[in-house]
């Protein structure tokens, strides 16, 4: 596999492009996001790449044998409502699915948001009259004659795009089918999605959701990936152009237009597949927490030995308000807290910070564009964290004064307190958030942060890492060389990859080899055909097999992987037995060997190994000039003292620094707090280790 | 963090920051128990609650828990609990179900665990509470309204009762529970979910106090109630002076045929910061299942202030002290007396009380308290148990979260769809049919709202949900306790009433025959339950609503038309155009003939 790889993250304020040469060796572009046309920005930020190596940009290009991208395309085209116009086909007597949801609130008193409109309004949803029952027998026959009559009407509403989702059809998928074939017949050339082919899992709101929103989301993606295409092409690039998934891989590009949902995610997802990279190269550790800071928000992702975790729980706009995908997906949650979240005191005297949030206009009161409210980063300037006069490596001047007049008139003044004990609450609630946005995760996946490795990406996660991973009793900090631009390099270590899925429901008690096997060996047959397709020119393959199941009559599924592929006897079973009790003894800290367990979805994951996984030792960014060799900062709750500021260019590999200390690089500040110490690797990423004991955060 | 010396005043930024770090321990706590319990009822139903409570027994943190759960109960529970075992110590865990002893109803189980630090000074009590499937009642259900008593009723009930010493399990009880509790495995369960949420919680909290330091911990408490305090008393300076009654009435049982009126008083007082609710003028105790708790007539007081006044007011003991709910022993909507039937106390009697409250601080001002609430629970969401033909004849019995919408009209917002009940504050998680028909030898028919059903308003209710099912392959029992099929929801300022609850049995030849609203009835193959849940009320005269949310709801189907042009003066056609012109005219001639 000769010549470049090259990997574009659509982010929301910055697309990034990393460049990795045939030596492996990596460099990083960035320009600024056009959300009107994408597209222009993905070729903006090609030309600044094939400005750097020297290079034209159809010589960069058609030196290029793959093109990663990720983008938030998907994500933003739901969440401001620019999706197709869909309809929605629904079993006779359930029509509201997508409105009922599964029910839930978060605050009981506070009764100012309105109930969530559906995803496909009441008025675009057509009942079809038929049934099947939970052993998948017909109770009703489809009647087909109005399956045809509901197409005229989906024709005469100006439909654009159409989901279907019938009860149990994961079980028996006919009359789906033969849904789907009549609308192919009877509505030529509107794209429909099946909601057993894409999710065939049982639970139908979920199902009815992923169907629905990736129908909704076929016209758009198609027109963005073919366009993006021909623009690529026609600037010189003849190789493959993959689409990051929301299932931590990489798929051609068709294959994203047939099931955009798989772009949701496409991005983020990237997070957790460079965290585990990093965890074992630089930590040894396979289980990681992977945090991602943007200005405005805050991703959490995790690696637990080795894997990355998946839920079908992801929602799009916040939890019950907005949509559930229903769809798996590598397991990311996201809370509204960054530098930009402002600072505030109630009306009883409580500090608050968020939700609203400075946002990088007008930007928190330091940047001097008009915003007067401080948020978390106006606090990290009057610590001495960030050096006013190098932001950004210097591109961008701050005035410190109007951080400190911020503090002090809207917060400290309220709390009666100083400014600088005002500042240090600020940072320290704000890193309590991202705690608990870390905690809430690793309950659910049953990970214990203090085995974990901590891996901090984005241009502020310097700023409270350190201290992120004192209060998780976390050990072991790395801010990886590519922390900038996270996602991107993600991209560049993903496998192609597909997951496939199939209802088999049984029991330990009563095991049905049979439709197991059954179950298991067409899912291999899918994933041979995927080895073989897409996947025929790639390094090695793998297939892992898991398991959906649970403890009987409990609902909430854990997945375990299979030891084997097949079951030959007990004794396979009783393997598998005895994973699932250990693995409900880890995450939930109780088990109960003596129940019986109940089996129901059936997955597999085909991987297809892209790179050569040796992005290891790059060049660092060097000659990192400017900025004072040291300065007052101050320490919670040490108070604030001389600290020394190391330029990360002037290090060399190897490098030990004691904290308190500031390295800077040329897009982040990383505090290292007293009683750290960070080392500089070789790739040019820094590993802060944690002296638990003699923290801060012990002391009383 | 950092934690100043023993007298010092704690600043609002360390309050925030220390605050914090309570939730977080309760919502791992949630997270156990949402994750790990057996019954739908808890872990589909979310039908359960976790909180932390102080040394001094007052309620300190709850974190998304239904508010007619905790309160006020978890507080006296552990009052009772430390009054009954003296001698208590790190790895002890008392089971509560009494209604005569500060729990909600008998049907919620709640586990109190003392949290006992290195010295052994008694800390925090944690207490995790679920609604469960089964508690050995005479009947399959934990709602039995018409229980005449508590022999009646038949529950287990544990009084403060051991179950774990040395963080093991008192085996007796765990063995008088599996003799009398129906499906036995499902509660075990349940059970260990409990418990191992709430020694996710001691754990926790002895880790956070060894970080912070006790003392500072407790003045940690202290500011905190006093902020939450402060704030609700900001809140009732604002309301006007004054005194309003607000009656309903519980739907009739046998012998009571008028029904069972409810009534609270409701005195505002800015001038002091205090809300009175009285409840005494209520009638005695009743031979059924239908009276409240200390627990239960409490919060369902205090559940009416706080929908009232809006959003951001904490609720812990601090804001509750400016809450009087004042009630009297052998009340229907008091303190029961032993053997009185409490069976429903969390739903009927207790939702009539809050919906009385919310409606009563309406009638003060344009802009607080609420419209009444849907009642529960209906036919929609019943007990349902049998013997599972698929599963060797196996017995099951648990109530499916189906159909209960509801929500009641408010100053902000249009009735919550979801809301179940109001003491339930919509937290509730619903049933997914597949999971429901995988689960049970049931089938769900339908599940859908009913158009024009919703109490009109300014903000409109919910509108009822219909939910029609039956059994596959055998018989199948239902049983529900149904409010709200005589006496609907009512609206407030000027809102309309929501739509009754009813239900049916479809007989095998298609036909309907009205069933009771509190009923138990055995279903063989072929027939069904056609269950209808309530309306919500509106809130706001349905004049005053935007034409444009009156025809988004034609358009949507939730109105048709002619109730459009009826009940709301809209002039609007099914594709949701409005005749503005034709709409001020109809609106004015309607609001002349209603002066």
């Amino acid at each position: 596999m000769n010549g470049m790889r090259l990997a574009i993250d659509t982010g929301g304020t910055f697309t990034d492009l990393i460049v990795e040469d045939s030596q492996g060796q990596l460099s990083f572009y960035k320009s600024p996001t056009t959300p009107a046309d994408p597209i222009v920005g993905v070729l903006k930020v090609l030309e600044s790449g094939a400005k750097g190596q020297g290079r034209t940009l159809s010589d960069f290009l058609g030196g290029s044998v793959n093109l990663l991208h990720g983008t938030t395309r998907a994500l933003n085209a739901v969440l401001s409502h620019k999706t197709a116009r869909t309809g929605f086909l629904t079993t006779e007597g359930h029509p509201d699915v997508l409105l009922f949801r599964e029910g839930g609130r978060t605050d009981p008193f506070n009764f100012t948001r309105e109930f969530p409109s559906p995803y496909v309004p009441r008025a675009l949803t057509w009942e079809v009259p038929e049934r099947i029952g939970a052993d998948g027998s017909i109770v009703k026959e489809l009647d087909e004659a109005r399956v045809i009559e509901i197409a005229r009407e989906l024709a005469d509403k100006n439909i654009e795009a159409v989901s279907v989702c019938l009860l149990w059809s994961p079980i028996n998928h006919s009359h789906e089918e033969r849904v789907g074939e009549l609308l192919t017949e009877h509505l030529p050339g509107i794209p429909v999605t099946l909601s057993h082919r894409l999710a065939p899992m049982l639970r139908e709101y979920r199902r009815a959701s992923a169907a629905s929103i990736d129908a909704s989301l076929k016209p758009l993606m198609s027109d963005y990936l073919s366009r993006l295409e021909g623009e690529l092409n026609n600037a010189g690039f003849s190789g493959r152009l993959l689409m990051v998934t929301s299932n931590g891989g990489v798929l051609d590009a068709a294959a994203v237009a047939a099931a955009p949902i798989l772009a949701i995610n496409s991005g983020p997802s990237m997070a957790p597949v460079a965290g585990l990279h990093y965890a074992l190269e630089h930590a040894g550790s396979s289980t990681a927490i992977v945090a991602d800071t943007g200005g405005t928000s805050y991703d959490v992702s995790l690696v637990r030995d080795g894997h990355i975790p998946r839920t079908r729980e992801t929602w799009l706009g916040d939890r019950i308000y907005g949509h559930m995908t229903g769809f798996p997906s590598i397991d990311i949650s996201s809370i509204g807290a960054g530098g930009g979240s402002i600072a505030w005191v109630d009306d009883g005297g409580l500090l608050r910070i968020g939700p609203e949030s400075a946002g990088a206009d007008p930007g928190p009161a330091c940047y001097g564009l008009g915003g007067s409210r401080p948020a978390v980063t106006d606090a990290c300037i009057f610590l001495g964290y960030i050096d006013p006069d190098y932001f950004l490596g210097g591109q961008m001047k701050l005035d410190a004064d109007a951080s400190r007049e911020a503090i002090e008139r809207d917060v400290a003044k309220h709390l009666g307190i100083d400014v600088e004990t005002a500042a240090c609450a600020i940072v320290e609630l704000a890193t309590e958030k991202m705690v608990h946005a870390i905690q809430d995760v690793t309950v659910n996946h049953g990970v214990d942060p203090a085995a974990a490795v901590l891996i901090a990406g984005g241009g502020a996660a310097g700023l409270n890492g350190v201290k992120i991973a004192e209060r998780l009793g976390t050990r072991r900090v790395l801010f990886p060389h590519t922390g900038a631009v996270l996602s991107a390099s993600g991209a560049l270590l993903a496998d192609l990859s597909a997951n496939y899925t199939g209802p088999a429901v049984t029991t330990s008690a009563d095991f049905n080899f049979e439709s197991v096997n059954a179950c298991l060996e067409s899912l291999e047959k899918k994933c041979i055909e995927f080895s073989e397709g897409p996947g025929a020119n790639s390094s090695s393959t793998t297939v892992k097999y898991s398991v959906e199941a649970r403890y009987a009559r409990q609902i909430w599924e854990i997945e375990i992987e299979l030891p084997a592929a097949r079951f030959k006897d007990k004794d396979d079973v009783d393997r598998l037995i005895e994973l699932f009790h250990k693995e409900h003894q880890t995450i939930f800290a109780v088990n109960d060997p003596d129940a019986e367990i109940e089996m129901l979805n059936w997955n597999a994951r085909v991987s297809c190994r892209l790179h050569n996984n040796r992005q290891a030792s790059q060049p660092r960014m060097t000659s990192l000039k400017g900025g004072k060799r040291s300065r007052m900062v101050g320490f919670n709750p040490r108070g604030r003292f001389e600290t020394a500021i190391h330029p990360i260019g002037c290090m060399i590999t190897g490098q030990r620094v004691d904290g308190p200390a500031i390295i800077e690089s040329n897009f982040t500040s990383v505090v290292i707090d007293p009683g750290a110490v960070a080392e500089l690797l070789s790739d040019g990423g820094l590993m802060v280790t944690i002296d638990i004991e003699n923290s801060m955060n012990g002391e009383k | 963090m950092v934690v100043n010396a023993t007298h010092e005043k704690i600043d609002g930024g360390q309050l925030a920051i220390s605050q914090a770090r309570l939730e977080a321990i309760v919502r791992k706590m949630t997270n156990t128990l949402f994750r790990t319990a057996r019954s739908g009822v808890i872990n589909t139903g979310r039908d359960f609650s976790c909180c932390i409570v102080t040394a001094a027994n007052e309620l300190l943190v709850t974190a998304e828990s239904l508010p007619i759960h905790v309160m006020i109960g978890p507080d006296l529970m552990a009052t009772k609990m430390r009054e009954y075992s003296p001698d208590i110590r790190p790895g002890d865990a008392f089971l509560n179900n009494s209604p005569y002893h500060g729990n909600s109803h008998a049907g919620d189980h709640t586990l109190l665990v003392p949290v006992i630090d290195k010295e052994g000074v008694y800390r925090y009590t944690v207490v995790v509470k679920a609604h469960l499937a089964d508690i050995g009642n005479s009947v399959p259900s934990t709602l039995f309204a018409n229980a005449t008593d508590v022999y009646h009723e038949g529950a287990l009930i544990f009084p403060s009762v051991q179950i774990q010493r040395d963080y093991r399990n008192c085996e007796d009880i765990i063995r008088m529970c599996k003799v009398r509790i129906r499906a036995p495995e499902q509660w075990y369960g349940d059970q260990l979910a409990l418990i191992g949420a709430a020694r996710v919680g001691e754990r926790e909290l002895l880790a956070l106090g060894e970080e912070l330091g006790w003392d500072y911990l407790d003045r940690h408490a202290r500011q905190w109630m006093d902020y939450s305090e402060q704030s609700i008393r900001a809140a009732i300076r604002k309301l006007p002076k004054g005194t309003v009654t607000a009656a309903n009435a519980h739907d009739p049982m046998p012998g009571m045929e008028a029904g069972i009126p409810i009534k609270a008083t409701v005195k505002c007082d800015p001038d002091n910061e205090l809300i009175t609710v009285d409840l005494r003028d209520n009638p005695d105790c009743v031979p059924y299942g239908l009276n409240l708790t200390e627990a239960t007539a409490i919060t369902g007081g205090m559940v009416g202030v706080f929908n009232s006044l809006g959003p951001g007011i904490p609720a812990n003991a601090g804001s509750c002290r400016r809450i009087k709910v004042l009630l009297r022993e052998n009340c229907i909507a008091g303190i029961p007396r032993h053997p009185a039937s409490c069976s429903t106390a969390t739903t009927g009697v207790a939702d009539r009380v809050t919906n009385a409250v919310q409606r009563a601080l309406a009638d003060l001002k344009d802009g607080i308290g609420m419209a009444e609430c849907g009642l529960g629970i209906p036919a929609t969401a019943a007990f349902i148990s049998g013997k599972d033909p698929r599963r060797n004849n196996e017995a099951y019995v648990n109530m499916i979260t189906l159909g209960q919408t509801c929500g009641a009209g408010t100053p902000w917002s249009d009735g919550w769809l979801t809301i179940a009940h109001v003491g339930n504050g919509g937290l509730v998680m619903r049933d997914s049919t597949e999971i429901d028909e995988l689960m049970y030898p049931i089938r769900i028919f339908t599940d859908r709202i009913v158009p024009d059903t919703a109490g009109p308003g300014r903000r409109r209710g919910a509108p009822s949900g219909e939910v029609e099912w039956g059994p596959v392959g055998g018989s199948m029992e239902g049983i529900w306790s149904s409010d709200g099929n005589t006496y609907p929801a009512l609206g407030a300022r000027g809102g309309g009433e929501g739509a009754k609850a009813r239900q049916y049995k479809r007989e095998r030849d298609g036909s309907l025959t009205p069933l009771g609203a509190f009923d138990h009835v055995k279903l063989d193959a072929g027939e069904s339950v056609l269950g209808f849940s309530c309306g919500g009320g509106g809130y706001g005269s349905p004049y005053e609503r935007e034409p444009e949310r009156v025809a988004r709801d034609v358009v949507e189907g939730w109105i048709s038309v002619e109730h459009a042009l009826r009940v709301y003066g809209v002039v609007v056609d099914d594709e949701g155009n409005i005749d503005g012109d034709a709409t001020v005219k109809q609106r004015a001639v309607a609001s002349t003939l209603s002066r």
